[in-house]
């Protein structure tokens, strides 16, 4: 079993008035292996930052991440990660099957299996088909879907997703939710995923952190106890959105009497 | 219909000096044929290519100097503010001087020699190809570094795979703008102090009136540029930019 563990993170930024500005404040948690966590907060808090950290683009100011009780990115057995982006934040001069190959022309697949798992995982995310074509000539929706491709090529022990799906419209949102869903059981992957889309949030997940404005803290964890796959018209989720909701004005109420 | 339509504009040029050539004395303005024959008499008799060779020799190693010191300056004020702020002036000091100014210094510095000219082309030309390399470290896509590190891609593979592909259009504007300087400060250079090159030899025939030598040198050179331009960079350019030529489909 790989277990993560968030102890007491903290991270903050120094303004160039050289002021300090917290972004991270004590933030602590634990994902199980296979889990599907989702990370629900108001914009513009700390949450991208966090998962950054998790990805170790960004170095964090104090605490630590462990996985199975060493620190994750030092981890013997060499932790790999996924990352999806807002945006696709894929490279256009190269095609749909060379961006899925990209991260993995950096490890120790040879020449033959970077193809074949580029090829799997485009198949996984349904763009057969679409292999040679170029990035700006796909939809919104289907540049992310090559961008979670992409992602899950390098068959990461943890998928972090940063509000993957936000900037597509709704409709198709809801598709790729589904795809997500269904991915993530044929993979059992771990996926940390980052939204402030309350619906979106308990629709997907086993389990949503709820954390509050910079300063970013852990307000309350909800568990989501709905088989998979879930409808969409569910009464138990449209409870379950109208629990978080309250949870989310009465966070903010007492976050605003802390500020004020 | 791409091709067609240049074929069509260079025809309606040559027509317009044809047209032209009617009106003015051969003195002043000669037709295309008379030029075109000095050309050929100037290439077939023997120190025509020494002439031509000279200045695209000048000029190929003051563009190479130029795209040095060019991306040199353009990266560092891309990437870091102070060095934008400590470069900025200079290359707004160079990109005013006039070129002449340039080639006069380094010839009274270096002699009447291909090194000053290789100097002055290079000085010359570095702002524009500066400019050009600054605006493209600037646009470097900075979501997809992250993306890249994310991926935990190393370093040179970074740079090689993600920085270097997004510079390329950048690239080519720089060399497409110092091409032209280089060229045009080359002949001023060789105007004034060399006895080899296109420059001496307009220079020369500028001493013997002779309209239509001046503009044959003038036009062998114009079609050695085009050369350069329609048989190396443009399909250099199509190779590597296809991807936007299949997008637009």
């Amino acid at each position: 079993m790989k277990k993560i563990v968030v102890r007491d993170l903290t991270k903050h930024f120094i303004r160039p008035d050289e002021s300090r500005l917290d972004v991270i404040g004590g933030l602590g948690f634990e994902v199980e292996e296979g889990e599907f966590l989702s990370i629900l907060g108001p914009s513009g808090c700390g949450k991208s930052t966090l998962l950054n950290i998790l990805a170790g683009i960004e170095a964090l100011s104090g605490g630590e991440i462990l996985l199975n009780e060493r620190p994750l990115l030092e981890s013997e057995d060499g932790v790999r990660l996924g990352f999806v982006f807002q945006q696709p934040r894929l490279l256009n001069w190269r095609s749909i099957r060379e961006n899925v190959k990209f991260p993995l022309e950096h490890g120790a697949l040879s020449n033959e299996e970077q193809w074949h798992f580029a090829q799997r995982y485009l198949e996984l995310v349904k763009l057969k088909g679409f292999e040679d074509y170029f990035p700006q000539q796909l939809s919104g929706g289907m540049q992310q879907r090559v961008a979670i491709a992409r992602a899950l090529a390098v068959e990461p022990d943890i998928l972090l997703m940063d509000e993957p799906f936000s900037s597509l419209d709704e409709i198709t949102a809801r598709k790729m939710r589904a795809e997500l869903i269904r991915i993530w059981q044929e993979t059992k992957k771990t996926i940390i995923f980052v939204t402030h889309d309350i619906s979106e949030a308990v629709y997907l997940s086993n389990r949503l952190l709820v954390v509050t404005e910079r300063p970013t803290r852990v307000f309350d964890t909800v568990a989501i106890d709905v088989e998979y796959p879930r409808d969409y018209d569910d009464d138990r989720l449209f409870e379950m959105t109208k629990t978080v909701s309250r949870l989310f004005l009465k966070m903010e109420e007492r976050h605003g009497n802390e500020s004020g | 219909m791409h091709i067609t339509l240049k074929i069509y504009s260079v025809l309606v040029l040559l027509l317009a000096w044809v047209v032209l050539s009617f009106v003015f004395s051969p003195q002043i303005l000669p037709g295309p044929i008379p030029v075109f024959e000095a050309i050929w008499e100037n290439l077939t008799s023997g120190d025509g290519f020494f002439h031509l060779y000279k200045t695209i020799f000048r000029v190929l190693l003051g563009l190479f100097l130029a795209m040095i010191i060019g991306s040199a300056f353009g990266i560092v004020m891309g990437i870091s503010p102070k060095g934008e702020k400590f470069l900025e002036s200079w290359v707004m000091v160079g990109l005013t001087i006039p070129a002449v100014v340039y080639a006069i210094i380094t010839l009274l510095w270096f002699g009447l020699n291909d090194f000053a000219a290789v100097i002055a082309i290079g000085i010359t030309a570095f702002p524009a190809v500066a400019i050009n390399m600054w605006q493209g470290a600037k646009d470097i896509d900075m979501q997809l570094v992250t993306m890249a590190k994310a991926f935990q891609v190393p370093r040179r593979d970074l740079i090689r795979k993600v920085v270097l592909p997004q510079t390329v259009p950048y690239v080519l504007a720089a060399v497409r703008y110092a091409l032209g300087i280089s060229w045009k400060i080359a002949t001023t250079v060789e105007l004034i102090g060399m006895s080899s090159g296109v420059g001496y030899m307009l220079n020369y025939w500028f001493g013997l009136f002779s309209m239509t030598q001046v503009l044959a040198w003038a036009l062998s050179f114009t079609i050695v540029l085009l050369g350069i331009e329609f048989l190396l960079i443009n399909p250099f350019e199509k190779r590597i930019t296809a991807w936007r030529v299949v997008v637009q489909v």
